[in-house]
């Protein structure tokens, strides 16, 4: 872990381009991830979000452009980068026989064999707002949000300093999407880069620090949260979320 | 660093493969259904091979061997991979930081286990029903080696191809139609062992050698091919341009290059 000092942030990707079979997903995308800011990814279904983290996290390999992780311009995700970069994906991944604390101590188990720090797993899980009673039961018997909130819980335990999350909020209700709203703006403070994929647009507006809109497989509009003109953002924001379509849980 | 590496992968392997075994003892769902197979396959043969003379038998006892540990791999792998895919938990391992031939030897380790019990089924099975089978009970030191090594080929290319299917999404019966062609040659050379064994063919020794050789070489293709299998090797030129940036860099930090 030689270059574990030297920051991975910011993550810049220049001109990514990714084609299955002859249809076109990506096309030439420019995005930077700044270290303390959350971005908010939005786009139609199909615009190619999903891709463009499969891509930053390393499970799919551009067919063209260049990823570049602080002053790192990478071939491969290796386990170095592997070690401080976190995704939490639209399905939880965890291992339905084990329970919540079992899923995050093997993920902990295997960070310490290769020599990486971890948070305790039941003050992590505690602080995402699962209970005590809950943390030993088999993640099967889990609803779908809780058991995004474990999923989030295994991301964040090792202190990414990249935070994917692709559809976070997915099965989460009023009280867990705003659980998990606080601990990304923890996150964020703490110091991560932050992506977040989200129909939520309630939410997105409230932590994202700036809005990018994917539209078929390019980047068409960005929007930034200014210092001082928070009006300015929520109507430009609104434009861009208006191009995306209506809010899922704009009736929750 | 090599030698940390090596450290890393060994005890990652062995954290995965406990977890596999755990999930395992859980519902014993992958042990079963091979167990039972087996079972079945047993009760077929003899059946159909029971009446037949020592002569007959013979040259037949390895093919039903072998031909039991294929359809046995089979099902294993298929199911150990459909649970990976179920629950999405490949790829969060392959994003996490773990070394991808610690999943490898995992996943082939815990198939191989499985794959064993049924063989500790089968192998006395075939020798209580077949006399010229005796020669398992009579030889079993040998038969263990030869089991082993013919299983762990086996699963070496096996888990390569079905975690290469899981990852893609690709379907259960891309596997079997994959899965036969690729084990062929291990089956093959079990087979051959297997008759010099029953023969008391002085030159077991080497069969089993060549056996291992050939497990050495698939072993190592599994794990080498493993990471680009899931999830891809950098296009030449994005790895071509990384490398001239880290060369640039340790140019500008007054670094010798590593070679």
């Amino acid at each position: 872990m030689s270059r574990a000092r030297e920051p991975i942030t910011p993550v810049v990707l220049r001109s990514i381009s990714q084609r299955f079979g002859r249809k076109v997903v990506l096309r030439g995308v420019d995005l930077e991830l700044r270290a303390g800011s959350i971005t908010g990814l939005v786009g139609a279904n199909g615009a190619g979000k999903t891709t463009l983290f499969l891509i930053l996290a390393g499970l799919l390999q551009p067919d063209g452009g260049e990823r570049r992780f602080g002053e790192r311009v990478v071939g491969d995700i290796d386990l170095e980068l592997r070690a401080r970069l976190a995704y939490v994906a639209h399905a939880p991944q965890l291992y339905p026989g084990l329970g919540a604390r079992a899923n995050l101590e093997l993920y902990a188990e295997l960070r310490r064999a290769a020599g990486l720090s971890s948070r305790p797993a039941d003050a992590v899980l505690r602080g995402l707002g699962l209970a005590d009673d809950a943390l030993d039961r088999p993640v099967s018997t889990f609803s779908r949000g809780m058991a995004q909130r474990v999923a989030l819980a295994r991301a964040v335990a090792g202190d990414p300093e990249l935070l994917l999350l692709d559809e976070p909020f997915t099965a989460l209700d009023a009280r867990g999407r705003s659980q998990l709203a606080g601990a990304l703006v923890a996150e964020r403070d703490r110091g991560a880069a932050i992506l977040l994929s989200s129909h939520d647009q309630g939410t997105l507006l409230r932590v994202c620090d700036r809005l990018v809109l994917l539209d078929a497989g390019a980047i068409v509009r960005e929007v930034e949260r200014g210092g001082d003109d928070p009006a300015g953002f929520a109507a430009r924001a609104s434009d861009v979320l208006a191009a995306v379509g209506p809010d899922d849980h704009a009736a929750a | 660093m090599l030698h940390l590496a090596r450290v890393r992968v060994l005890r990652q392997s062995l954290l995965l493969l406990r977890s596999e075994l755990r999930q395992e003892l859980r519902d014993l769902e992958l042990v079963l259904t091979s167990t039972f197979f087996t079972l079945v396959v047993l009760g077929m043969f003899y059946l159909s091979f029971a009446a037949l003379e020592k002569k007959h038998t013979l040259p037949a006892v390895p093919g039903l061997l072998w031909l039991t540990v294929a359809f046995v791999g089979s099902i294993t792998l298929t199911r150990a991979f459909d649970r990976e895919r179920e629950a999405d938990t490949l790829r969060a391992l392959l994003v996490a930081p773990v070394e991808r031939t610690a999943i490898y030897v995992a996943k082939a380790g815990s198939t191989l286990l499985v794959l064993l019990v049924c063989c500790a089924l089968l192998v006395p099975g075939l020798a209580s029903m077949f006399p010229a089978g005796q020669v398992f009970l009579d030889m079993p030191l040998e038969t263990a080696t030869l089991v082993v090594l013919g299983c762990l080929g086996y699963v070496a290319i096996g888990t390569l191809f079905a975690a290469g299917l899981a990852g893609g999404g690709g379907k259960n019966m891309l596997l079997a139609v994959i899965l036969y062609p690729v084990t062929t040659p291990v089956l093959m050379f079990g087979l051959v062992t297997t008759r010099a064994l029953l023969d008391n063919n002085p030159n077991l020794p080497s069969y089993l050698g060549q056996m291992a050789a050939l497990d050495v070489i698939l072993l190592g293709v599994g794990a080498l091919l493993f990471e680009p299998v899931l999830v891809g090797a950098a296009p030449a030129r994005t790895a071509q341009a990384a490398r001239q940036h880290a060369r640039e860099r340790l140019r500008a930090a007054g670094r010798e290059e590593p070679r």
